[in-house]
């Protein structure tokens, strides 16, 4: 474990490559965003809306940058609080009227997509689905704005290393033990006086936040922020993409999911050119499908199955 | 403004017609095969392609594209059935909205790759009727009574057929239709082409009335589905009329504000409906 | 006729019934009975090609059926007639009756069929445009037997047919059934009710527990002390 935090500390030091740190920025980030999907997938709430988290934390933050000159380090909690309130206000609905499985998911796909045209339609204010780009400073420590990507590199690996320390708090917490009851069955659950809304609904807040957060990394890292690549149906299927590909059920899973699809749509990037980005993405909905017909615990599920021998959560 | 929204809400009445076939092949697909079919409205995407790509790029004649799209729909709804569906029947039902999701993906980025991103149309113009003070698209017309003949065929071949009773019988009970002689495997087979034939249909309606791009299946997707849950899921009954109810909404919707509130009014009704009556209008059953 | 032999059979890991032999010869009746939870529905699952055996062998005319699907044990001429009925709800009298009939040789024959059960039944024949679901108990187990002649099959399986009926109605269910055994049909009924069930039986075997564990002739199965007590209340 100490080798892998070591590694990944001195890890861009040791590359000098701008390219190579860029990428490793993106996978940080994107696993960061997946980890935070991860706290509800595990406990079998899935939700294929995440994308309305992602816009709502990052163009609230960046709005209220441009047209308020507030700092992103500020506007990073306004949005993630944005973002949890209305994912409190939209699970409560759901988990006390009993939309649950697949009915969420489609509530949560309806809802993504909803953002995204409410981005579209305030036009004027954000850009439409031209977007628009964050005022550039240059170099703006307190700003979030850094010339230099050592430091997106080591404040992304700091969050990460934060959702990762968030699952493993929630793993021990009773959290943990009321959701593996809830997942299991859930009406069984209710009988016993687990209160069920409530547990659910917190790890939804949770995970609404974190992954505001996440979209505000990524616009601050970008600078520029898009309806499509911040919101919407396609985001919001990419998430849990990544983390169900290395297995949503543990701690490093969407991690290693991340790291896996980054790199490969960088290679497919590479060695096909940005006109084949469509032939990288059909490769990935074909992956998406292998996998959840022949791994469904994922990559890193799978193989840690087979090592311990024992069942994974769930 | 009243004579706008009159209009609309004809026209609306008109493209409901389409969206009932539409909403039909997917309560067909969740009665009998109890899946969600996710990528549906990409199915009509690329039925619509396929036409474009047949009459515009191969020149061959519209009415002939049309069919060979509809037989094609047809077997691209029995290879996903066989590739996809048949492998995921016992997982959880959540792998299987996952695996669609995959479908929605590579549909979307084939049409990317091989059509690129522009807006592709087919070269055909009907007349627009002149009623008073009424302007209607005779594609839309057209599109409505063709809807509404095949949705006839449709009922008759479910209520009158072998097969039909098949079909019928596996959504209500597959277990017990299987000792009656049924196999169901065939009967999923059979609805995954009928629904996908269907999208063909569909597609072939929508050539005179819009344009195709790569994300022209996402609102027709999320369109159906708000209907189909209106209406009550698997009830074909409550998805015709849903379809009616919905495609008056949006386009007076779309008249009164822009295409997007409308799409999101759509949307909200939808979340609306799951939370506060997620059997439908006419609950959940199978006609 | 029928015969299984040293069926080991169960819900995945979960065995339920541990050798089991029986067999039934052309135009018999033969009943099993035993007490709830026995395995009598694993049984006749097994045999109507629901359930796949762990070990053993089914076989019908001669062919063995133990690894086909239901659909094709259904051809062959094996009708299942389940708990309950099982009818398919959301059909009318008349669409349940014709999808029994699905199976093509017996497709030929269905009109001439659906008028003998109207006749057998006139209850049915007045309701034949009900839905199913809507019918009473009695009715829709009449229903479901009705449903299984119409596959013109040559052995008729019935799970329990008593379940839930009024004891009127129970006898009637069973005059019935005994009329299609003297039809010439092969039977296979199991029940819990045993007193009533064995009065149809020309041979029977008890079931506990997953086990056979006493089989014979009507009489000789009326008259076991143990029988008696335990299952007749004698």
């Amino acid at each position: 474990m100490l080798v892998v935090f070591v590694l990944l500390a001195i890890l861009p030091l040791l590359t000098r490559s701008d390219y190579v740190t860029h990428i490793l920025i993106l996978i940080l980030i994107w696993s960061f965003i997946s980890t935070a999907w991860a706290y509800m997938g595990r406990f079998g709430i899935v939700s294929l809306g995440h994308g309305a988290f992602l816009g709502i934390g990052a163009y609230v933050s960046s709005l209220l940058f441009n047209y308020y000159g507030i700092s992103p380090w500020l506007g990073m909690i306004i949005g993630g609080i944005a973002a949890a309130l209305f994912a409190g206000i939209l699970g409560y609905a759901c988990f006390r009227f009993g939309v649950i499985g697949d009915y969420f998911a489609l509530v949560t796909l309806a809802v993504g997509e909803m953002v995204a045209l409410l981005i579209i339609a305030f036009r004027e204010v954000t850009g439409g689905s031209l977007g628009f780009t964050i005022r550039n400073l240059n170099n703006a420590p307190l700003y979030f704005q850094f010339t230099n990507k050592i430091w997106f590199y080591y404040i992304s690996l700091i969050f990460l290393l934060i959702a990762l320390y968030v699952w493993k708090a929630i793993d021990r917490s009773r959290m943990q033990k009321a959701l593996r009851a809830i997942g299991e069955d859930e009406i069984a659950a209710s009988c016993l006086g687990v209160r069920i809304v409530y547990y659910k609904l917190m790890v939804t807040v949770i995970s609404a936040f974190m992954t505001a957060v996440g979209g505000v990394l990524y616009a601050q890292y970008v600078t520029y922020l898009n309806p499509h690549t911040l919101s919407g149906v396609g985001i919001s299927l990419a998430i849990p993409f990544k983390a169900i590909l290395g297995g949503m059920f543990d701690l490093w899973g969407p991690t290693i999911g991340t790291a896996l699809i980054v790199s490969l749509e960088e290679y497919i990037r590479i060695a096909y050119g940005t006109k084949y980005i469509g032939i990288s993405e059909m490769a990935y909905g074909l992956a998406l499908i292998v996998l959840i017909i022949f791994l469904p615990k994922g990559l890193y599920g799978t193989i840690r199955e087979k090592v311990e021998g024992r069942r994974a959560y769930l | 403004m009243v004579e706008q929204v009159l209009n609309a809400a004809v026209n609306g009445l008109l493209l409901g017609g389409v969206l009932a076939l539409l909403a039909f092949g997917l309560n067909l697909i969740f009665g009998v095969v109890k899946i969600i079919h996710m990528a549906y409205g990409q199915f009509v995407m690329l039925g619509f392609y396929l036409i474009y790509a047949l009459t515009v790029q191969l020149h061959v004649p519209l009415l002939i594209s049309c069919i060979i799209a509809v037989a094609a729909m047809g077997a691209l709804g029995v290879v996903t059935q066989y590739l996809l569906i048949d492998p995921l029947l016992n997982a959880p039902r959540l792998n299987q909205l996952l695996a669609l999701a995959g479908l929605i993906i590579i549909f979307e980025n084939l049409a990317m790759v091989i059509w690129g991103a522009d807006y592709r149309g087919i070269p055909i113009h009907f007349p627009i009727l002149n009623f008073g003070s009424l302007y209607l698209r005779s594609s839309c017309l057209f599109a409505f009574f063709g809807a509404l003949a095949t949705l006839a065929l449709l009922y008759v071949f479910l209520h009158k057929t072998y097969l039909g009773l098949a079909i019928r019988a596996v959504a209500q009970d597959a277990e017990v239709a299987q000792t009656m002689g049924i196999n169901s495997r065939t009967i999923y087979f059979v609805t995954m082409g009928a629904g996908g034939a269907l999208t063909g249909i569909v597609a072939a309606f929508f050539t005179p009335i819009y344009t195709v791009h790569p994300h022209f299946g996402s609102s027709f997707t999320i369109m159906a589905f708000i209907i189909v849950v209106l209406g009550g899921m698997g009830n074909l009954l409550g998805g015709f009329i849903s379809a009616f109810i919905i495609g008056i909404v949006t386009s007076i919707s779309a008249v009164l504000t822009t295409t997007e509130i409308a799409d999101i009014i759509a949307l909200l009704i939808f979340v609306l409906v799951m939370l506060v009556r997620p059997q439908g209008i006419l609950g959940t059953r199978v006609a | 006729m029928l015969r299984v032999r040293d069926l080991v059979g169960g819900y995945g890991d979960f065995i339920v019934l541990h050798n089991i032999t029986i067999e039934v010869n052309p135009g018999q009746t033969v009943i099993v009975v035993g007490p709830n939870g026995a395995g009598k529905t694993t049984l006749l699952k097994h045999i109507a090609g629901l359930l796949k055996p762990k070990k053993g062998i089914i076989e019908f005319n001669g062919q063995r059926i133990d690894s086909c699907s239901p659909y094709k044990i259904s051809e062959l001429g094996i009708a299942f007639v389940p708990e309950g009925g099982r009818l398919f709800p959301y059909l009318s009298v008349y669409e349940n009756l014709k999808v029994g009939s699905y199976p093509k040789h017996a497709r030929r024959t269905f009109s001439e069929a659906v008028e003998e059960v109207f006749e057998l039944f006139p209850v049915l024949k007045d309701r034949r445009n009900q839905l199913a679901g809507s019918l009473s108990g009695g009715e829709r187990q009449m229903l479901a037997i009705a449903r299984s002649l119409m596959a013109q099959p040559k052995l008729i399986m019935l799970d329990e047919p008593s379940l839930g009926l009024a004891p009127k109605i129970v006898a009637r269910v069973f005059e019935f059934i005994k009329e299609i055994g003297t039809k010439g049909y092969s039977i296979l009924m199991v029940e819990q009710n045993a007193k009533k069930a064995l009065q149809l039986a020309e041979y029977a075997y008890l079931l506990e527990s997953g086990e056979i564990t006493f089989e014979g002739v009507r009489d000789e199965f009326l008259q076991n002390p143990y029988i008696k007590k335990a299952y007749l209340g004698i």
